[in-house]
């Protein structure tokens, strides 16, 4: 054990020099930059090099897969049902009319074939719903090199499994710690920085240096998560006294949001770290943070959103209208309230490029520091940002219909699939306005026609 | 990776009692486990992770289906707590098309076993025949959603069907004659069901060969 001290030292020596190395490139690449604004470009190369690392490990499984004569992609999910979209009625007539042998006089009565059409009905539903897919993560096409998206893909060759053993190596290893340390200073420097902004008198400078604190802040994070976001149309982008819409995959859309433009957060007072940034942000610019109570009074609610939005000196708010996180492959019903207030509109469509890293947020599988795990174990967050042009409630629409057609522009922009389901379906079950639709149409066939039958 | 073997082997035996392809037995399978919380068995309170089942008039009657040991084949009544994937996997069976490259012995046993299941479905105490009881029932059922249909209506309905059937089964009856009930062969000849093997998109819902 004598013979280790002089090894010891040297072994310690040598930890503190890559540490004050490491914090030196951490200092020099990345906060600085952040807190100015600047990129040098580092992860735009890196997204780059990946892609084509991705593309290799592609090819060679696909090669491998048919030496092997493997099948490698499996059928798309919606392959085991033959769908025929006709309507109600005419499956019905169709039924009938291959069924009985009567003289039709077309006056559609009771039949005992008419069980079929939503037999079949209700066993394509058990097969395969369209509400929940949505909440199950998006399947690839080509592997990333993460385990946790390795569905189809298995075992090809001793060469792609040490690229993947590196791969595991590199993220666990240097990214994560990386990324930790850089969370953490940017968690840090805004509750700091927020708070030392609070003590200065309320003015235009104030106004200034927090949202140049915010912004810091948000941009440390972001490159803590190593999220490369492309936006487009920046000129939208909203403005103060408007309300910010836009879909929501995970709460990582709040910083992607933040570090490129200045809002006033809404949301529930929390306990814990989360407790501590909220009492601190709101001390330097007023955000909107309900207590647990208040959140059931929609009233309430829509009253402090409305006295916060008709002050033009306030930031614009930033709202999720789907209540829930959505897997990214489409859009849900947005909850009406907010389209109620009266103001303009801006609505924003986020599209997360699964390739590099899934961000959706299965809140009933991982709990929220396992979920910020994979996300920081993950290559990185590639994610693009639309600002659409701001919409207003026209004076013939109510606020459902003004719901709808902003979500419609998201949904299109975004290239997601436009649903008029519910996102809190993810834990509730249906209403059952929507179950008597089916049946109404079913027995308004028949008993309009019995009615007929019996008057003549 | 070991394990893959027995796998394939227990998937294979699942090919022949089924007559599902591999692909979509794996497929079902991912559903399966959906649906059960990746637990061996599922029960009656699973479907209700399904919300577009909920818009269905009769879906107490389609689970309820998944359960009846008459369609399990496992029984002449009565109905089972849970149901494995095997089980699952028969039920789904009934909705395949018929093949049409099957000789005409093989498309009418088909044909008889999809209508069986259809007649499990009116037949709710596994006694063989449909009541007016029964059909009644299913009329209601179908017609429930419409608050604008009294009871009434929907039993006049189902009356007038009931007695249309007992004509063309039994042909005139005598005024105290009690008609029994629509047994399998006369369920057969009521409906004159020409699921013909070009028609037979009705009760077609899966892809693949019968």
């Amino acid at each position: 054990m004598f013979l280790l001290l002089p090894f010891d030292s040297l072994i310690v020596s040598l930890l503190g020099i890559s540490l004050t190395v490491l914090f030196t490139l951490l200092l020099v690449f990345i906060i600085v930059p952040a807190v100015f604004g600047v990129s040098f470009g580092i992860r735009k190369l890196y997204m780059k090099t990946l892609l084509k690392i991705f593309a290799w490990a592609t090819l060679r499984m696909e090669r491998g897969a048919k030496e092997k004569n493997h099948q490698l992609y499996k059928p798309y999910t919606n392959g085991i049902i033959a769908k025929d979209p006709t309507s109600l009625e005419e499956e019905i007539k169709e039924i009938r009319r291959s069924g009985s042998s009567k003289a039709l006089d077309n006056t559609p009565e009771f039949e005992l074939s008419d069980i079929f059409y939503f037999c079949r009905k209700g066993m394509e539903t058990i097969m395969d719903d369209e509400v929940t897919k949505r909440f199950s993560a998006e399947e690839l096409e080509s592997w990333n090199l993460l385990s946790r998206t390795n569905y189809n893909f298995q075992y090809i060759s001793l060469r792609l499994t040490v690229l993947w053993g590196l791969g595991v190596l590199i993220r666990y290893c240097l990214l994560l710690p990386l990324r930790i340390a850089l969370a953490f200073t940017g968690i840090s420097l805004l509750v700091v920085g927020t708070t030392m902004v609070g003590y200065l008198p309320n003015g235009r400078f104030k106004e200034f240096l927090s949202k140049h604190v915010h912004l810091m802040c948000y941009r440390i994070c972001v490159r803590a998560l190593t999220a490369i976001i492309t936006y487009h149309d920046r000129k939208n982008r909203p403005r103060n006294g408007g309300i910010c819409v836009a879909n929501h995959t995970s709460p990582i859309d709040v910083i992607i949001l933040a570090s490129d433009g200045y809002y006033a957060m809404v949301g529930q007072v929390h306990g814990g770290l989360m407790g501590v940034i909220q009492r601190a942000m709101v001390k330097a610019c007023p955000h909107v943070w309900f207590e647990r109570s208040e959140v059931k009074d929609r009233h309430l609610v829509a009253r402090r959103l409305t006295e916060h939005v008709q002050d033009k000196s306030k930031l614009p708010i930033l709202i999720f209208p789907e209540g829930t996180c959505i897997n990214n492959t489409s859009v849900m019903m947005f909850k009406k309230g907010s389209f109620e207030i009266g103001a303009t509109v801006y609505p924003v469509a986020i599209k997360y490029d699964p390739q590099f890293g899934d961000a959706f947020w299965n809140s009933s599988k991982y709990g929220m520091v396992t979920y910020l795990l994979r996300m920081m174990t993950s290559w990185a967050i590639v994610c693009s940002v639309w600002y659409l042009p701001p919409m207003t409630r026209q004076a013939e629409e109510d606020a459902v219909q003004f719901a709808n057609r902003v979500k419609s522009a998201i949904a299109r922009q975004g290239g997601l699939v436009d649903l008029l389901w519910d996102g809190g379906l993810k834990r509730e079950k249906v209403k059952d306005t929507f179950k008597e639709e089916q049946q109404k149409l079913y027995s308004k066939m028949i008993v309009g026609n019995h009615e007929d039958r019996s008057r003549s | 990776m070991g394990a893959a073997h027995s796998a394939s082997e227990e998937v294979r035996e699942l090919e022949g009692k089924t007559g599902f392809s591999s692909d979509q037995i794996e497929q079902l399978h991912r559903r399966f486990k959906q649906l059960s919380g990746d637990q061996p068995t599922i029960r009656k309170e699973n479907f209700n992770n399904v919300p577009d089942l909920e818009l269905n008039p009769i879906r107490s009657k389609i689970v309820r289906a998944f359960f009846d040991n008459r369609n399990l084949r496992k029984g002449t009544s009565g109905l089972a707590d849970e149901i494995n994937f095997e089980d699952f996997l028969t039920i789904m069976s009934y909705f395949r098309p018929i093949d049409t490259t099957m000789d005409e012995e093989q498309v009418q046993l088909c044909r008889k076993e999809k209508l069986r299941f259809l007649f499990h479905m009116y037949d709710s105490d596994s006694d063989g025949r449909i009541t007016l009881e029964e059909y009644r029932n299913v009329v209601e059922e179908l017609l429930s959603g419409n608050p604008h249909i009294e009871k009434e209506s929907a039993r006049s309905i189902a009356d007038g069907a009931m007695m249309e059937a007992a004509s063309v089964c039994v042909g005139q009856m005598e005024p105290d004659q009690v008609y029994e009930g629509i047994t399998f062969d006369d369920f057969l000849k009521v409906g004159a069901w020409e699921l013909g093997v070009g028609t037979g998109a009705a009760l077609g819902a899966c892809r693949g060969p019968c």
